[in-house]
């Protein structure tokens, strides 16, 4: 198929940053959305042009590291898909697709489709692990866990942190992550000794980072390439009242 | 973390935006009960007759100070995320997902906000301040009976205008979407997110608060206009 693509280039932080048009011919349905871009860098580098940058890793879906904004749409039309298991087939032969970075002042464009979110490890420094030594994996059943309980922080646990909630809001709010990586210690009694101050110093950073608040439209979920459910932000909030009514600190 | 502190994150600010909400529904609840004797044809005994005792009530008044109150701390901190939540997205998409992600109406909270405020304000000037302090007509209702003042005269009368109509309409319509978000918000703002009451939550919100009572407040006036 034969495509238009609007891309979103910049040369670096401090650059203003325009749309560039390509047209991009025999793209096979099969391929990436990914291996189309790699396709077209093979070409603009042949041109002695600069090829687009963007992030990309494992290229199977669970890193969380590509990240673009297709159409409107973070990691592109599909439900519960990155960019990089999205496929041509979800486009027509003709059609223009426009591409942009996430956008939120949270997450700084670095070039390109490239943005940094640091912010997002600066989140997680802030709380989001336990302290003490797990040693090594201990029999199944040391531990008695609900299967309901180990099943919720399981799906909270397959958030890789790409960034598709803060991109889809129109508040640009971490919320959805944050309530993921939250939720999945919360759930577990090897989380339970530093509940409070995980909820506290999570959401403090959170908001010392710029990201939103949230207005539970709902984008965050409907985005989500992992489908983290919008219950893990009511846990969330369960979790930052109960430590702030509670914790005497 | 101090109180001051926990209130100044941005849940913090969410909750004391959702509790001043669930306060201005109960206060809904209440209005529409009673303005629906607007209704009866009674020569405004029974409206005419609760005015003056919800006018004269001293808790009622302080309750009604203290809405007052609620109404500009809930418009006021709204407006605070509203405004942080537009400096989290400095540059706009050229493309937005629209209503492929999100209810339209969700995403207008501050809108439908801003048109029930400015509705508000109407209100209050219309009625409230004319009833406080202005000359209004009396009429008693029973023989030598104290003569009370007769709001609903006045209110039949601005209700015979439609631009009137209209406005207080316009101001139902608002009153309806930002219900039928908010109150359902509210709950997953306090945590109250559970599988066996999300139904029950979402309707009551969508149509008790979002639908039956802003239709309520909104049959006054139009009944007047085609009744007097």
């Amino acid at each position: 198929m034969n495509l238009t693509l609007k891309v979103w280039r910049q040369k670096n932080k401090n650059d203003q940053g325009r749309f560039e048009t390509y047209q991009v011919q025999d793209i096979s349905s099969e391929m990436s959305f990914l291996e189309m871009f790699d396709v077209l860098n093979e070409r603009l580098i042949n041109e002695g042009k600069e090829p687009i940058a963007f992030d990309h890793d494992c290229r199977e879906g669970i890193c969380g590291m590509c990240s673009m904004h297709i159409n409107g749409r973070a990691h592109g039309p599909w439900a519960g898909t990155t960019t990089c298991q999205l496929h041509m087939r979800a486009f027509k032969d003709g059609d223009t697709i426009t591409v942009e970075p996430w956008r939120a002042s949270a997450f700084p464009v670095l070039k390109d489709l490239t943005v940094d979110r640091g912010a997002f490890d600066r989140i997680i420094e802030a709380g989001g692990y336990i302290s003490v030594n797990t040693g090594n994996a201990v029999d199944a059943n040391a531990i008695p866990i609900p299967k309901d309980k180990a099943d919720a922080a399981f799906a909270a646990a397959a958030c890789i942190g790409c960034g598709a909630c803060v991109a889809a809001c129109k508040n640009s709010s971490a919320m959805l992550f944050v309530s993921a990586k939250v939720s999945q210690l919360a759930l577990l009694p090897q989380g339970d000794p530093e509940r409070s101050t995980r909820a506290l110093n999570m959401v403090a950073q959170m908001d010392k980072e710029g990201f939103g608040s949230c207005t539970n439209t709902g984008a965050c979920e409907a985005e989500c390439p992992k489908e983290i459910s919008l219950t893990n932000i009511a846990r969330l909030n369960r979790e930052f009242i109960r430590s702030g009514f509670t914790y005497e600190k | 973390m101090k109180w001051s502190q926990f209130f100044n994150t941005s849940i913090g600010k969410k909750l004391l935006v959702g509790a001043t909400g669930f306060f201005l529904c109960s206060f809904v609840l209440v209005h529409l009960a009673g303005n629906i004797q607007l209704l009866y044809k009674d020569g405004g005994k029974a409206f005419n007759t609760y005015a003056a005792f919800m006018g004269h009530n001293s808790l009622i008044q302080f309750i009604a100070w203290g809405l007052k109150i609620v109404i500009v701390l809930h418009a006021l901190i709204a407006l605070q995320l509203t405004f942080s939540n537009r400096r989290a997205r400095p540059v706009k998409y050229a493309i937005s997902a629209g209503n492929q992600t999100s209810s339209w109406y969700s995403r207008q909270m501050a809108v439908m906000g801003s048109i029930l405020l400015v509705f508000i304000v109407i209100h209050l000037a219309d009625f409230w301040a004319k009833f406080h302090y202005a000359e209004l007509p009396t009429i008693s209702y029973e023989a030598n009976g104290e003569p009370i003042k007769d709001l609903y005269s006045i209110v039949w009368q601005v209700f015979e205008n439609p631009v009137w109509v209209i406005i207080y309409v316009i101001g139902m319509i608002g009153l309806s979407f930002h219900l039928i978000h908010g109150f359902k918000s509210a709950f997953q703002t306090f945590g109250l997110n559970h599988v066996k009451y999300n139904g029950l939550i979402s309707f009551v919100g969508v149509w008790l608060f979002g639908i039956l009572i802003p239709i309520g407040f909104a049959i006054i006036p139009v009944y007047i206009l085609f009744n007097h």
